[in-house]
């Protein structure tokens, strides 16, 4: 048998893969009490569950490399370095957002970190990061972008067109998939006459994979393996992550529709304890490791809201700031 | 200094650019191969190559957000629309994913693209629509509507070169027009509108191909003894608004032309701006507008005639701004 990708993975690697799979969990539970508690303006589009995709799918990317995250990837954020306070701050809008608070914390864009701000128009993402790729490799770089969009996503027309367009141009970009069998309220059969998305790709000529989506290394092996050949010049992939929602859509104003049995099924197939227990299997963790980096991440959220709290709003001129390069002159009396 | 048809200086401003800025891309409907369904990038693939001009599918929002993109990440894209009418199916990529790219990044992007937006405003109700006043709504956008070849070249270069997304509007009428054009050219401010005719009884502001139709109706206002002003904004986002507002108070009258409907369109944007100021003491007649009254371009050129603005019309708002 070959080496699978994650073969080469330290057992550092593997920790913290753990730990940033949980804190994106203890984080948005968090913020959510803390949105309940309106000590917090906004709730989240909750990422429990699924974090195993988003952690899987950048945990090898490089610093050249880019990611366009979905409205539910908030693991590429923590992934790719940004911190809590950083996180809080973006939820809260205040000046300590990268954004100054013009835009919410998952349509925010870290350059520096490489992760584009995502849209709220589902799927618009897909050919902008074609455009990405395009360029990427116009500079003759090897850099990868990663494109991450819902099951939902893939009935627009810019699903088609995008990887239509990327398969045509063999620009070097990785669509993930995040399929959560979920319309927001309603099951991804309303909207997909097919069982796998993946099979989609077959019809741009590119590979298409099932993954699944609750194991992060899997998803970081598939990911992997299409970055690779992305590097090499080999084109797009499409990789369907299988995974699913552990909360509402958007907890602070939607019930969950889905049938309780279902939720609970998919429950025990929790990315955390599959990995935690992957890593007490080899002998990398015990209970009480386990234990002490949770307190950590709990520790560091708490010390994280006081100072986001603390942070005072932008001045309200900030609002009108960076619409163009150079602000226009006055359109009139 | 030698003369060229407008859709020539359009085009030696994309090769000129793309000569001297290897990021600057072309892309969009058979602009490569072909050479552009209205003949305008002739000629540059062959000079260029087919990475730097190039063929897309039938996917204007595919390929206006990988345009967003590219921008995203350094290049410089011109895309072409083929007519305005399909830019309808684009809004979302240029609207959202590229308008607001600068402002949610708080600065730290900018997405440096030119839209190409051709008017053909005889053809069908489709493809023949102005929707340039839409453009002029979305904060972050740019609005560019040359009428004259130097101007087309001179801003065509200032559009590719701005940080911002642009949309150039390019009008069918005009491609054929022929002008002085200078060889060099870096290019010329926006926002500053230009007086095509000097004159002191009326004022009439006109973009695009209804330039040329305002000219020709002062032309013969002239003859019947009536001075007419005519100013061409050059672009409408940024608009010259003090240029529009002297000519006003030297005047005291003010006629809009444009072939966009006129509920909506830019010349009630321009009327309000005048309302708005000091010159609206001058006035001394309502404001005219000529434009399409608010239906779909039609096929039939007796139909299609009496919808658009024509010589005729403004003629006849001069002379009702001067009863």
């Amino acid at each position: 048998m070959t080496a699978a990708p994650h073969d080469s993975l330290t057992v550092e690697d593997l920790r913290e893969m753990y730990r940033i799979m949980l804190l994106g969990r203890r984080f948005t539970e968090r913020a959510l009490e803390l949105a309940w508690e309106k000590r917090l303006p906004v709730g989240l589009h909750p990422s429990a569950g699924q974090e195993a995709v988003g952690v899987g799918a950048c945990y090898g990317l490089r610093p050249g490399d880019w990611v366009l995250p979905s409205l539910r990837t908030t693991e590429a954020f923590w992934t790719r370095g940004v911190t809590v306070l950083q996180m809080f701050n973006a939820v809260m809008g205040n000046s300590g957002s990268i954004n100054s608070g013009k835009e919410s914390f998952h349509h925010s864009g870290y350059p520096e970190l490489g992760i584009l701000a995502g849209t709220a128009m589902v799927g618009a993402q897909i050919p902008e990061s074609v455009g990405v790729g395009w360029a990427m490799k116009m500079k003759k770089t090897d850099d990868v972008m990663v494109c991450f969009f819902g099951d939902g996503a893939a009935g627009r027309g810019d699903f088609h067109e995008g990887l239509n367009l990327a398969a045509l141009l063999k620009v070097p970009v990785v669509f993930v998939c995040e399929n959560n069998l979920y319309f927001q309220t309603v099951p991804g059969t309303v909207g997909q006459p097919i069982a796998d998305i993946a099979e989609r790709a077959a019809a741009y000529a590119m590979p298409g994979e099932v993954v699944d989506g609750q194991d992060v290394l899997a998803v970081y092996d598939a990911a992997q393996k299409a970055a690779d050949r992305a590097r090499a010049g080999g084109g797009p992939t499409l990789l369907e992550c299988k995974t699913y929602r552990f909360m509402s859509h958007y907890p602070l104003m939607l019930e969950d529709s889905r049938p309780p049995e279902e939720v609970a099924h998919w429950k025990k197939r929790d990315p955390i304890t599959i990995l935690g227990r992957r890593l007490e299997e080899m002998g990398y963790q015990d209970a009480a490791t386990a234990r002490a980096v949770e307190d950590e991440i709990l520790e560091e959220i708490e010390r994280s809201f006081e100072k986001c709290a603390a942070t005072p709003f932008a001045d309200v001129s900030t609002a009108f700031a960076n619409v163009y390069a150079e602000p226009l002159e006055d359109m009139g009396p | 200094m030698r003369n060229l048809e407008l859709r020539a200086a359009i085009r030696e401003a994309l090769v000129q650019e793309m000569r001297r800025d290897e990021t600057v891309h072309l892309f969009g409907e058979d602009v490569a191969y072909y050479g552009g369904i209205l003949g305008v990038t002739k000629g540059m693939l062959e000079e260029f190559g087919p990475d730097r001009v190039m063929d897309t599918p039938i996917s204007e929002s595919g390929f206006a957000g990988m345009a967003v993109g590219a921008a995203l990440m350094g290049l410089r894209p011109i895309i072409e629309m083929q007519f305005t009418g399909l830019i309808t199916v684009a809004m979302d990529q240029l609207v959202n994913t590229g308008a607001k790219a600068r402002y949610v990044h708080d600065g730290a992007m900018s997405v440096p693209m030119v839209v190409r937006s051709p008017h053909m405003m005889h053809g069908n109700a489709y493809m023949s629509q102005a929707l340039e006043a839409w453009f002029t709504h979305i904060p972050g956008f740019k609005v560019v509507t040359p009428s004259t070849p130097a101007d087309a070249k001179a801003l065509m270069i200032t559009s590719i070169r701005d940080p911002d997304p642009v949309l150039y509007v390019e009008h069918e009428d005009l491609y054929g027009v022929i002008g002085p054009v200078p060889e060099e050219s870096e290019g010329a401010p926006l926002g500053r509108a230009s007086i095509r005719r000097e004159g002191s009884d009326v004022t009439v502001v006109a973009w695009l191909a209804m330039v040329p139709v305002a000219d020709a109706a002062a032309s013969e206002l002239a003859a019947e003894g009536i001075s007419v002003e005519v100013i061409d904004p050059r672009t409408l986002v940024p608009f010259d608004s003090e240029r529009v507002l002297q000519s006003v108070r030297k005047t005291g009258r003010l006629v809009i032309v444009h072939e966009a409907v006129r509920r909506g369109g830019f010349g009630g944007e321009i009327a309000a701006m005048v309302a708005g100021s000091d010159a609206v003491s001058h006035l001394k007649a309502p404001i005219q507008r000529v434009a399409n009254p608010g239906v779909p371009v039609p096929h039939a050129k007796g139909l299609n005639r009496a919808v658009l603005p024509d010589e005729d019309d403004v003629i006849a708002a001069v002379k009702r701004a001067l009863d």
